[in-house]
């Protein structure tokens, strides 16, 4: 198992390694470079950007600015935001943890909700219900993260007034709340965009999890249990599920990347300030380092997220941890 | 079961089409998805306005939907169907012509992966999963966001290069597995050419990946674009597509509701049509072999 | 003898018998076609007798099996007019509720597959022990204790140890050792072991086989043993049953079949086999193949493959004749003997089929 971590570590450092230098090459393939797009910016003037050229080394020859732009990449150094006038690294510090807040309520949500709702369909398979619940998955599944998120804001925030518009706080009364108050402003806000980016992750889901409990169902361990005189749903419950579950832990690390492009969209809508919402404002501003230092951000959590539950499979899988 | 394709047999189109319009969904699906195809041809011809047209834009901006406008006026005075109509058009085009970027990078990338196998697929493979660890709208977003006011060729084009990852890993896959198969081993003893065998025998074994692929493809593009054009780097103004509607109402999302809504339902529509064809398909498949 | 007379087969060991399978007949229905697997086929299993049925794949003897504990699946069923007697109940008709208690408790099955039959992702001793968790009602501590146990009595060594693993890290003689614990849970009156050894290295077989006649008789459970290898049959059965195309087409103690087969396809089968000792140039095969389930022919099924038919057996179907003590036959040689002394190439090979 220590070998199999090891071998996955060396493979994740493996793909960061690209993502920079994908990430390099788009910045020098661009028309320009990162300081030209300022252009629109009046507050930056020549000079300015001609000391940014330098101190980034963008007059020197390409090779030098890759190993520069590598070892910087290695000390945490993502460049410098013109709209917000700091490092990258601090404007995404600050907003990575809204980020990962959204991201881990969808996630363990709406693994919850698509695995139960998986249960529900094959207990029943063939119903109605079964059907239904098929057609609304396939429904949210073709639905543009946006819409959903714009169709949430219309109707509880509008129309049905129950939510806040937006942002992650009450911009004028948060810091007069008592603590209970303050969390509860906090909860308030919070609650559509993780419920939006919950039901849109869910769909996915829970199609994934009730097809791998189909492709679990004919095998002959299942006869055994029925041999035993097991319930139908006692023998869906503690033997299928199990077996089935394994192909959806390796669905989490697949998530991933699906969650943080829900989250661009979302946090655009409801202004919630993550790392999607600075991504956002970076390319209305033409802030192209803050959106490079996103995408590499991003890039990292993804294979971060994606290396963690390769160990939680090879974990789960009593035949992967033997060996 | 593999079939060598290179010898005469019936025709498998025939034996797939016939599968898949057994079923009620995909037939209900297949004549939605017609409809709108339609609706995106003949869009010059059906759409009553001019979209982009800005007649008045003092007085016919922002109009509700009316008998006049039946999915109202943008802020610019524009007749909001006849967007959405053209938006059909614009929106399957891109989808369709990005995907064939796709699939020809994906297909060359995985087929030449697999039958090359040893180190150069190794490499190959891990330059693969570098790629598929960046998050494609994140890619794209950074693409974009590089060369502003971009043309829809350009857009085509990186939209396309940036999804033919997991097609060309099952490609891959593939042919992994149908390089050993005996008729290829044959067609090697007559002394085909790698080429020859790359083509015509293994090649249309992949068909059937390829096609769901495809399908399912055109649908992952437009929500994309949609996202792409929301975000305001996607099709370039004044440019009707189903995104942009929604950026355009997006500023005053509860007053031009109809902005929101209408090119959404559309969208809905024909991605739902377009995954459930495609499932239906791979469901085809599977079903006659 | 008519065709409605069908004889009573007595079991030697009681009068009366742990499980009565009276005219079972399982069809499955598959839009048009109806497949007949199981078409008429009754027979007694007496307390502590060891009962083997032969035939082979495709003559219903697993579709038996799996309807005793009703296990068919749609478009399976059983049809109407079918009775499984056993413990004054009638198995065919009992509520699911009723039927899951019978199962793995009075009566438990183990399948050839010991590969895959076990969960890979719970120890072995987990779900021999869920056995007892189900039926007995006792605490979990309890029921590992009881399955240990139960692995011991199945001679694997170190069975506390061994209960903890995990299928995959088990041969496969080891794994049906854990599924004939498995199945021994609760003392069941009657196991049903279909193809126990068939997916076995043949050392493997034979200790296994030594092992269900072991504990049978230590506990007195009854078999019933499914298999298409006449050596398994001999090695472990008293009473015999032969299934073709569906039916019981001969019965009788094992002694008996051996030494003077009735019907012709049982006598096929024992020419068939090879034997040591026996000058051949060729493995006797019977020509032919057994008829699709979706259409059996008019008359005796086996009629076209057998050397001595003639125009009764293709006018009527053969009853069941008692043709010996406890001995009964689905043959209209029966009451013809003397055409035994005329064999004629069968009409399948007269009529240019190719030998199977």
């Amino acid at each position: 198992m220590l070998r199999y971590a090891a071998e996955r570590l060396v493979q994740a450092a493996v793909i960061v390694a690209f993502v920079a230098a994908i990430s390099f090459a788009l910045i020098h393939l661009a028309p320009g470079d990162p300081f030209s797009a300022a252009v629109d910016n009046p507050n930056v003037s020549d000079a300015i950007r001609d000391r940014l050229r330098a101190q980034y080394g963008f007059d020197r020859p390409l090779p030098e600015q890759f190993g520069r732009y590598v070892s910087q990449l290695a000390r945490g150094e993502l460049g410098w935001s013109f709209s917000h006038d700091r490092p990258v690294r601090d404007v995404l510090a600050h907003a990575l943890p809204n980020t990962l807040l959204l991201m881990s309520i969808a996630l363990v949500g709406s693994f919850a909700l698509g695995i139960l709702i998986a249960f529900v369909q094959v207990s029943r398979r063939g119903s109605v219900t079964d059907h239904v619940l098929s057609g609304t998955s396939l429904l949210f599944l073709s639905m543009p993260d946006f819409w959903l998120a714009i169709l949430a804001l219309l109707t509880f925030t509008y129309w049905i007034p129950i939510f806040p518009v937006g942002g992650a706080v009450d911009p004028v009364m948060h810091e007069y709340m008592g603590l209970g108050g303050r969390i509860l402003d906090r909860v308030r806000h919070l609650v559509l965009p993780a419920l939006t980016l919950t039901l849109l992750a869910s769909a996915s889901v829970a199609r994934y999890q009730r097809a791998a409990l189909i492709d679990v169902l004919p095998a002959d361990y299942i006869r055994t249990a029925r041999l035993k005189g097991l319930t139908e749903r006692a023998i869906l419950r503690r033997h299928a599920l199990r077996n089935a579950l394994l192909p959806t832990i390796s669905l989490i690390g697949l998530s991933f990347p699906a969650l943080l492009t829900g989250a661009v969209f979302i946090e655009r809508v409801f202004a919630w300030p993550g790392m999607g919402y600075a991504v956002v404002n970076g390319i209305a501003s033409r802030d192209y380092p803050l959106v490079v230092g996103a995408v590499i951000l991003g890039s990292v959590m993804v294979t971060v997220g994606s290396f963690i539950a390769d160990m939680l499979y090879a974990r789960a899988d009593p035949r992967l941890r033997a060996g | 079961m593999p079939v060598d394709p290179a010898s005469p047999r019936q025709s498998p189109l025939g034996r797939i089409l016939r599968h898949l319009l057994e079923r009620p969904a995909p037939r209900l699906a297949l004549s939605i998805l017609t409809l709108i195809v339609l609706i995106g041809l003949l869009a010059p011809l059906i759409a009553p306005y001019d979209p982009a047209a800005q007649p008045d834009i003092v007085r016919m901006k922002d109009l509700p939907p009316s008998a006049a406008h039946p999915f109202g006026t943008d802020p610019y005075s524009r007749d909001v169907l006849s967007r959405v109509l053209y938006g059909a058009r614009l929106s399957l085009l891109i989808g369709l012509l990005a995907t064939v970027v796709s699939l020809t990078v994906g297909v060359a990338f995985g087929a030449i992966a697999g039958y090359a196998g040893g180190l150069i697929d190794t490499i190959m493979m891990r330059v693969l999963d570098a790629f598929l660890a960046i998050p494609r709208l994140l890619l794209l977003v950074a693409i974009l966001a590089a060369w502003p006011r971009l043309s829809i060729g350009a857009l085509i084009l990186f939209l396309g290069l940036t999804g033919w990852f997991g097609l060309s890993r099952i490609v891959r896959g593939q042919v992994l597995a149908l390089k050993h198969a005996e008729f290829v081993t044959a067609a090697r003893a007559l002394g085909a050419s790698r080429r020859r065998i790359l083509l015509r025998h293994l090649l249309p074994n992949l068909v059937s990946p390829i096609v769901v692929a495809a399908t399912l493809g055109v649908a992952h593009v437009i929500v994309l674009e949609a996202g792409l054009s929301y975000l305001g780097i996607g099709v370039p103004q004044p440019g009707a597509s189903w995104g942009n509607i929604i950026r355009d109402g997006s500023d005053q999302v509860a007053a031009l509701w109809w902005m929101s809504l209408f090119p959404g339902l559309m969208m809905v529509l024909t991605v739902m049509t377009l995954n459930v064809l495609g499932e239906s398909l791979r469901d085809a498949y599977d079903r006659s072999w | 003898m008519t065709a409605a007379g069908e004889a009573m087969t007595g079991s030697p060991a009681s009068p009366i018998p742990l499980v009565s399978v009276k005219d079972l007949r399982t069809w499955f229905h598959m839009g048009s076609a109806v497949a007949r697997s199981v078409d008429g086929v009754s027979f007694d299993i007496g307390a502590g007798e060891t009962v083997g049925i032969v035939g082979e794949s495709g003559c219903g003897k697993s579709v038996t099996a799996l309807s005793i504990l009703r296990l068919i699946q749609p478009p399976g069923r059983i049809e109407p007019g079918s009775r499984i007697e056993f413990e004054g109940k009638d198995l065919v008709s009992l509520g699911d509720e009723e039927i899951r208690h019978i199962r793995g408790n009075r009566i438990s099955m183990i399948f050839q597959e010991p590969m895959s039959a076990l969960n890979p992702v719970f120890t072995v001793g987990d779900q021999v022990a869920e056995v007892a968790r189900i039926h007995g009602g006792v605490s979990r501590k309890e029921a590992w204790d009881r399955a240990v146990e139960s692995l011991a009595l199945t001679g694997i060594p170190a069975a506390g140890d061994r209960a903890k693993q995990y299928p995959h890290q088990l041969s496969g003689g080891m794994r049906q050792r854990v599924l004939i614990a498995m199945a021994l849970m609760m003392k069941p009156a009657l196991v049903i072991a279909d193809e126990p050894t068939t997916a076995l290295d043949v050392t493997i077989q034979a200790q296994i086989l030594d092992l269900l006649v072991d504990l049978q008789k230590k506990f007195g459970t009854s078999i019933l043993m499914i298999t298409h290898d006449l050596g398994v049959i001999a090695e472990t059965t008293s009473r015999v049953i032969v299934m073709y195309a569906g039916q019981v087409v001969e019965e009788a103690a094992v002694d008996e079949l051996f030494s003077k087969p009735h019907h012709p396809y049982t006598e096929g089968l024992m020419f068939a086999m090879p034997h040591i000792g026996r000058d051949l140039e060729r493995l006797n095969v019977i020509p032919g193949t057994v008829p699709a389930p979706t259409d059996w022919p008019h008359g005796c099924r086996f009629r076209d493959r057998c050397p001595y038919s003639w125009e009764l057996c293709e006018r009527e179907h053969p009853p069941l004749y008692q043709v010996g003590v406890a001995h009964t036959s689905r043959c209209h040689l029966a009451i013809e003997p003397e055409r035994r002394n005329h064999p004629h190439p069968p009409l399948v090979v007269s009529q240019g089929a190719a030998v199977a």
